[in-house]
């Protein structure tokens, strides 16, 4: 059996037309303004606009999270149970508390020792969006414009570098994971210090280009930023080399790079705004 | 006017589950659309303007959420809602097979689309790497959520007449 159809307007091929046209307007105009054009400003307004849907969203989906990180750890916890069971609930309540302030307190000191190694200023900041869609390696973070956030600037994690900042709202901003298609950081490995640039891909995977291939590259060496370009301080941890491959018509071997940051379940991240002002340590005469 | 409104409401809708939701039901990076997926119903449902109208905004929501280029995913789901509006007439026979197989051909070809586009506009990326791991992926996703998610929105978008069962629905 068919239903009546909807009576809907016949087909207009002309507003197909000009909606086609408006959108390849607009594709235009974005790539040949500024970054304080009118479609930029709209995106940082619209960003701002749906920041609070997307922290209560990342704050409704923790148990999602949470449930899924306590079944994997099952395996470990189980010899544990009978001991466990002697506890009472809200002494587990709070254990539970305690080690979650416990493993945010030890992945701060982290990143601020990793900063502080570098000599580097930052801001500490905490992830309040992932990825919205499939194309995209874009993590949103709680800090913007009014805190001193610029486009461009870098993103570590606890363990290397993360990304670096590709949007700027007013209280929040985008960050380009390196595992993201766009991103290329200009790197070097540590014993060699062959260079190249790290890109990242649609699947996620980290390869390393534009290597001579007079130079030795081993598994395992680790693979730093080079400080080329300016956009990257020189010296921080992108990952280690996974695997090498010399095809015999390509111009470089083909190198694949693990991150060494965790880009998975990142909850905060230290975006470097650059470099520390050094205290005049001279003479004072 | 109640037209719109209900199609404002419903692209506002998907925006909200695409920030607030998606990103937690992403599996090994790939996240649903469900922008998309109310373009193809808004069209199935409305008709081919409707549909294209519906699809250019929603399209252009996408891209300002997001940190590429402005205007790819609007031309896209443009054509896509205007392309399966045109198949509204015959949409509501009995059976959902015909609905979501509209969804799965149009998750492909919006993901194909979409991507080509990138790789034009941005020059990065490739293609058929693209094709494996995002746009097959995702369109399966989509048809997944679909199953769940196109009756209740049809029913919402088609109040003018009664819905009592999915089959009559699909």
């Amino acid at each position: 059996m068919q239903t009546p159809g909807p009576e809907n307007s016949p087909a207009r091929p002309a507003l197909l037309v000009a909606l086609v046209v408006l959108a390849l307007i607009v594709t235009t105009i974005y790539a040949r303004e500024s970054d304080r054009g009118p479609l930029h400003t709209t995106r940082s307004a619209v960003q701002s606009m749906v920041r609070p849907v997307e922290t209560a969203g990342t704050w409704l989906t923790t148990p999602i999270r949470a449930t899924s990180a306590w079944m994997s750890s099952l395996g470990v916890s189980r010899a544990e149970v009978a001991e466990l069971r002697a506890q009472n609930g809200e002494l587990r309540r709070r254990n539970a508390e305690l080690e979650e302030a416990r493993q945010e307190n030890e992945r701060l000191r982290g990143l601020v020792r990793l900063v502080e190694a570098q000599k580097l200023a930052s801001l500490g900041a905490r992830v309040i969006g992932r990825p919205e869609n499939s194309w995209e390696g874009v993590i949103t973070v709680d800090r913007g414009s009014a805190d001193g956030v610029k486009v461009g600037m870098p993103v570590m994690g606890a363990d290397g570098l993360l990304g670096q900042t590709v949007t700027v709202a007013k209280h929040s901003a985008k960050v380009r994971l390196i595992t993201d298609q766009r991103s290329g950081v200009a790197s070097m490995l540590q014993s060699s210090r062959a260079e190249g640039i790290v890109r990242g891909s649609i699947n996620g995977q980290l390869t390393m280009d534009f290597v001579s291939k007079t130079a030795t590259v081993t598994p395992g060496e680790v693979v730093l930023t080079s400080g080329m370009g300016g956009v990257f301080p020189k010296g921080l941890v992108v990952g280690e080399v996974l695997d090498v491959s010399a095809p015999a018509n390509a111009l470089y071997p083909l190198i694949k790079v693990r991150p060494t940051a965790k880009l998975q379940g990142i909850e905060e991240v230290l975006i470097l705004t650059g470099p520390t002002s050094a205290p005049d340590v001279g003479s004072t005469e | 006017m109640r037209r719109g409104l209900y199609t404002a409401g419903a692209i506002l809708l998907a925006v909200l589950l695409q920030v607030g939701l998606a990103p937690a039901l992403s599996l090994g990076g790939v996240v649903p659309n469900f922008l998309l997926l109310v373009t193809v119903t808004l069209a199935l449902v409305e008709g081919p303007n409707w549909g294209a109208t519906a699809g250019f905004s929603a399209g252009l929501l996408f891209d300002l959420l997001g940190s590429g280029p402005i205007g790819p995913m609007a031309l896209v789901l443009a054509v896509v809602g205007y392309v399966a509006g045109m198949l509204s007439a015959n949409m509501f026979a009995e059976g959902w097979l015909l609905p979501l197989s509209v969804l799965a051909i149009a998750s492909v070809v919006t993901g194909m689309a979409y991507g080509l586009l990138i790789t034009v506009f941005v020059g990065t990326g490739s293609f058929w790497q693209g094709f494996v791991s995002v746009v097959l992926p995702e369109a399966l996703y989509n048809v997944a959520l679909g199953l769940l998610l196109y009756p209740v929105l049809a029913r919402f978008l088609r109040r003018d007449r009664p819905m009592n069962t999915f089959r009559r629905l699909a």
